[in-house]
């Protein structure tokens, strides 16, 4: 039968010849790359099994059958030699190369270079986030003021101290016509509170109006830990039909809240402003003592009308607060100086 | 306002603990920034008796006293002189302690062994008072405690007081207050009036100005020191003591909140006081003993030789009270308060009276100080009162404010109805009387601050309390939110922020040499700075018209403190005289011209941009930074890329400076400072600086990106390099290239840049990175060779190049 076809004899001899010098050399393959020769060699298209099997074809159906299926064997059995090999060459190469190509991950990162926010800045725009919520409308004003503007709509007495030389600072007038004044004050300022905005608000859009004013205001003094000359205000103004104080001290309430946790204690006393009647400010409790967050009150009538605006028609609410002095609390700043200072260590420490 | 608690207690009692009462306070108003104890660190003094006075011998000044503290006596050495033998005096013994944490020892002084001391008052705090020991009344109980007969651990309330509440500034409008506050009973003294008999006539020939003036007389009185209780009290309350008459006049000032004067009847020329405004030339040397030049504005009192005060502000010299002083006259008198706040200010010389004046005393408010200082005088200096006379021309009316309590409900958001309203304000003393559906209100005298109907309701919502006010949140029926160009202001502060710049902040104050240091001419706009009239300093003269003045000084500043490179961003307006094209915001009514403050970036840099590290090199930063920085917010504002072109201009380095533009508009200049600012500046080498015009890339907001799709099909990528004279800018070939590639162009990236060896002299090679995608149709080499022609031409024709091969 086939099994003497000297063809299928010799073919079978060949196909266990070459097993065997197969079995060797994967298992002497040393390193992936030999391996990857061995099996290019004995498993590829000119391995021995190869050449065998390009003789399948010439052969009668029997004869190619059987050794068909001795060379698939034989395959079958190489491909999982190899594949344990590489297993085991793989295993040896983890724990001898890669061990080798270990990096020290302690070594500085590359972390992206990243500069800084001014931390007032970020203050004011944390605080506008808090009124943009509640749905206040955010506006500026010019930072050069008319003593109209900041004083005489805002209902202060003519002889306010506030405007005089030693409390705000003026700008020369900027047209020639403008007669000294014996006080020297020139009627154009460098707006010492935010309020004036109020004013021009009023004056640009009928009611109902809820607008968040923030901005950078001057004041003649020197600097010390505590002060600058120039430091930043954000002006709320709330006017529509039907407001009332209770309103106003809902609104500053859940605004002092959201700037300093649901918790906080806050105390809302009688203060005085001209341009707001009556008149409160916000006390907070901030490490065991009182502080003063912000002054507020109900818009004065003389404002309203300065703005164009009828106090028996609407009534509204207004409230400032300084951010200088909230930045230095959330981020433990003993020194307001720092701020202007720019000391790239300081500054460093918002990156 | 300092407010002892012992002199409060005298005009309303409110059996309320020290910090109970604070909290009343501060919830009425009356703010209590503190409580503090000036005396209360007294502790081991009591009162004594001299029984024997030894002068020390060698010594001029010494003497032994044997002082008798009620048990036994002690041997003390002294080195005063104002006191006599059975004199009530201050026994300090060793132990004991005085303010500061001075405690008493057993010492020897002189040679003599000294049991104690003889306390002066400042010693104890209870006075400024140095020149001698503290003698105390008769009556002082031998061997009491000091503390306890002195009051030393009276409390002492600080209150800030607000301008609209001037009646605050007395001990009697606190007491007020607080009795409205709490329902306590308040306490108010008798007047006792003294019209007719002898006095100084007077005439008021500016009733304007001088709405009423009370005289009164009081005759023999012996000037001294004030006993010791009122010299604490004043001492407490902040006004140092003088003598009894002037401590007199001050103690019913700040109990009834109107100032007072006294003058030495016999210094005055007679035959009366006038009250007139001051002559051209008069001049008055005041009490501090400054000469002083009047302005015809000047509120006067006169005698016949001329001025004897400044009204409402302060008496002069020479009629002064001194020890000789036998026959006083006191002015009880009101004044209005503009006239007051502005000789003070003229003259500089802010006094307890001129602070009270300028807070508008009530005229109504005379006849009690008067009363209460003429008590006070004859109690404590002797004598009686023989004559006053009150000159009050025009009695003040007040007219009754009307009181919508409906609207005031509404208005405060408490549920108070018009009986409540009006109990609340009759408890400040208010007349009110129904007027149909309103009330009538009628202010108490002591409240000339009550003028609107507004102002009816801050009182009845402070007496109601500010603490029962509800909490409400209204709606604001619309959509918050900040304008479009103020959230493309923070997008740029956040991608500057994260591309590596520091964002600085500084004041707008430069001065006019800071610009002419930048290289700018007198005619450049830049030079036009804005002058302040009361600037801070003179380094700080003028409103910056360009951020550059500062972001170098804090460049140096960081440099100088050693800080080895920086990279600073700062966002804020300059200040320049507006133009028909750059106007300032609106002026009001008197058209006040305003200058225009546009919004401008600034950026500087020095040292390394990328530092060094074990695996790189440092990189400095340089003009390109600048430029990238810049380019980068077009980007993310979705703008058409910033184009820089060359330029030559101050302060620059000629070659390393570029004007940024936006679609050809420009918007300002960054580069490398020209080595001769950065020497003149004291700058470090190559630092880079810029600013430029915010406005063109915020306008409108955010633009949000369109973008096209990705072709799906795999493109073409090839490189070229193209060789052009050195003059042509990169910018030139890269145009050339895009013009040539043709249809499907996708990118065009440099990544070479090369002079040398391989090329003439005076030209260069630039090597692109060029993409070409198509997503119709698979793109072939036949394409890329089409496109390498086209570059090819497009070069030679726009810029003179060729193609490196």
């Amino acid at each position: 039968m086939h099994e003497s076809d000297p063809t299928v004899a010799s073919g079978r001899h060949d196909v266990n010849a070459a097993v065997a010098v197969a079995r060797d050399a994967i298992a002497s393959a040393t390193s992936l790359d030999v391996l990857d020769k061995v099996r290019a060699s004995h498993l590829g298209k000119r391995s021995a099994l190869a050449t065998v099997q390009r003789t399948l074809g010439g052969l009668p159906d029997d004869a190619r059958r059987a050794l068909g299926a001795l060379i698939n064997a034989a395959r079958a059995e190489l491909a999982e030699l190899e594949a344990e090999r590489r297993l085991a060459l793989e295993a040896q190469r983890d724990s001898v190369v890669l061990a080798d190509e270990a990096v020290d991950v302690t070594l500085p990162a590359r972390i992206p270079r990243r500069g800084s926010l001014h931390p007032v800045h970020e203050t004011t725009e944390a605080v506008v986030d808090v009124l943009v919520g509640l749905g206040y409308k955010v506006l500026d004003g010019p930072e050069v003021e008319t003593d109209w503007h900041n004083f005489t709509a805002l209902n202060s007495p003519p002889d306010h101290p506030a405007k005089s030389l030693s409390d705000t600072i003026y700008v020369q007038p900027l047209t020639h016509d403008v007669r000294p004044t014996p006080d020297g004050t020139t009627g154009v300022l460098l707006r010492p509170q935010t309020s004036p905005g109020q004013i021009r608000a009023m004056l640009d859009q009928p009611p109902p109006l809820y607008i968040v004013i923030p901005g950078q205001v001057y004041r003649a003094d020197t600097a010390d830990a505590t002060h600058l000359p120039m430091f930043h205000q954000i002006e709320g103004l709330a006017v529509d039909t039907s407001l009332s104080f209770a309103d106003l001290k809902g609104t500053v309430a859940e605004f002092a809240r959201a700037i300093l946790g649901t918790d906080t204690e806050l105390r809302f006393v009688p203060d005085h402003f001209p341009f707001t009647e009556p008149s409160a400010q916000l006390l907070a409790r901030h490490d065991g003592r009182w502080m003063e967050l912000l002054g507020c009150g109900m818009v004065h009538p003389n404002v309203l009308r300065a703005g164009g605006y009828d106090p028996e028609q609407v009534r509204g609410f207004a409230w400032g607060v300084g951010v200088d002095r909230m930045a230095m609390m959330r981020h433990g700043v003993t020194d307001i100086r720092q701020f202007v200072d720019n000391d790239m260590r300081f500054l460093a420490g918002f990156s | 306002m300092r407010v002892p608690l012992s002199w409060l207690t005298e005009y309303v009692d409110t059996g309320l603990g020290v910090d109970e009462l604070a909290d009343v306070m501060t919830s009425g108003g009356l703010i209590v920034e503190a409580i503090d104890y000036p005396t209360a660190d007294v502790h081991g003094v009591c009162v004594g008796q001299v029984r024997h006075i030894t002068p020390v011998e060698g010594s001029d000044r010494l003497s032994l006293v044997d002082v008798f503290d009620g048990a036994a006596e002690h041997r003390v050495v002294c080195g005063a002189s104002n006191f006599a033998v059975n004199d009530r005096v201050a026994f300090a013994a060793p132990g004991a302690q005085l303010p500061g944490g001075v405690t008493i020892d057993a010492r020897r002084v002189f040679g003599h062994a000294s049991e104690g001391m003889l306390a002066s008052g400042r010693e104890l705090a209870i006075s400024d008072d140095h020149r001698g020991i503290l003698i105390l009344d008769a009556d002082a109980p031998l061997g009491a405690d000091l503390r306890n007969w002195l009051q030393l651990d009276d409390p002492v309330y600080d209150i800030e007081v607000t301008p609209d509440r001037g009646y605050l500034l007395s001990i009697i409008g606190v007491a007020r207050d607080i009795a409205a506050l709490t329902g306590a009973e308040l306490l108010i003294p008798d007047v006792v009036p003294a019209t007719g008999g002898r006095t100084v006539p007077v005439t008021i020939e500016d009733a304007e100005r001088c709405r009423r003036f009370e005289v009164r007389t009081i005759e023999p009185v012996t000037i001294g020191p004030s006993p010791a209780w009122l010299q604490r009290r004043l001492m407490a309350a902040g006004v140092r003591p003088v003598s009894n008459v002037v401590d007199a006049t001050n103690a019913a000032m700040l109990e009834i909140g109107n100032p007072i004067h006294a003058y030495d009847e016999a210094l005055l020329a007679g035959p009366e006081l006038v009250v007139r405004t001051a002559r051209s030339g008069e001049r008055l040397r005041t009490l501090d003993g400054v000469d002083r030049e009047l302005d015809p504005e000047d509120l006067l009192i006169c005698d016949a030789k001329g001025p004897v005060a400044l009204a409402g502000v302060m008496g002069g010299e020479h009629s002064e009270i001194n020890d000789a002083t036998t026959v006083i006259t006191l002015e009880v008198a009101n004044f209005a308060p503009r006239t007051v706040l502005r000789t003070a200010r003229r003259h500089q010389l802010v006094t307890q009276g001129s602070m009270r004046w300028e807070r508008m005393v009530p005229p109504e408010s005379v006849p009690l100080a008067a009363s209460r200082c003429a008590q006070l005088i004859t109690d404590i200096a002797g004598g009686a009162v023989t004559g006053g006379a009150d000159h009050y021309p025009n009695p003040a009316e007040h007219t009754p404010i009307t009181l919508r309590p409906v609207r005031a409900g509404e208005y405060l958001g408490i549920d108070v109805d018009a009986d409540q309203q009006r109990a609340l304000l009759e408890r400040i003393g208010c007349d009110v009387r129904p007027d149909g559906m309103q009330l009538a209100v009628t202010r108490p005298a002591y409240r000339p601050d009550l003028e609107l109907e507004v102002d009816l309701y801050e009182e009845i919502a402070r007496i109601h309390g500010y603490d029962r006010v509800p909490e409400r949140l209204p709606s604001t029926g619309q959509v918050g939110g900040r304008t479009p160009e103020a959230r493309a202001q923070i997008r740029v502060r956040e991608t500057l922020a994260g591309a590596g710049w520091h964002e600085i902040l500084t004041a707008p104050f430069i001065t006019d040499n800071d610009l002419a240091a930048l290289g700018w001419g007198e005619d450049d706009r830049r030079r036009q700075a804005i002058a302040l009239v009361n600037p801070l300093s003179q380094e700080a003269g003028v409103l910056r018209t360009s951020l550059l003045p500062n972001l170098l000084r804090i460049a140096r500043q960081n440099a100088n403190r050693q800080v080895p490179g920086a990279a600073l961003f700062e966002v804020a307006r300059a200040y320049l005289p507006p133009t028909d094209d750059e106007p300032g915001a609106p002026g009001g009514p008197d058209d006040v011209r305003l200058p225009f403050e546009p919004l401008l970036l600034g950026l500087v840099g020095y040292g390394p941009f990328e530092v060094e590290r074990h695996d790189r090199e440092a990189r400095a930063v340089d003009v390109f930074d600048l430029i990238g920085a810049c380019q980068l917010l077009a980007r993310r504002l979705g703008r058409p890329a910033i184009v820089p072109l060359a330029t030559a201009e101050a302060p620059f380095h000629p070659g390393r400076a570029a004007r940024l533009t936006l679609e050809g508009r420009a918007l300002g200049v960054v580069g490398e400072l020209h080595p001769r600012t950065v020497e003149a500046l004291e700058l470090p080498a190559r630092t880079v600086v810029g600013e430029i015009r915010l406005a063109p890339l915020l306008a409108g907001g955010v633009v949000q990106p369109q973008v096209s799709e990705p072709s799906p099909l795999p493109g073409l990528r090839f490189d070229v390099a193209v060789v052009t004279a050195a003059s042509v800018e990169a910018r030139a070939v890269e145009a050339a290239i895009r013009a040539g590639a043709g249809p499907d162009l996708t990118d065009v990236a440099l990544f070479d840049v090369y002079h040398g060896e391989a090329l003439a002299v005076g030209e260069r090679s630039l090597a692109y990175h060029v993409a070409l995608d198509n997503a119709e149709r698979q793109l072939s080499d036949r394409d890329e060779a089409a496109a390498i022609d086209g570059i090819e031409r497009s070069v030679a024709e726009q810029v003179g190049g060729r193609l490196r091969r």
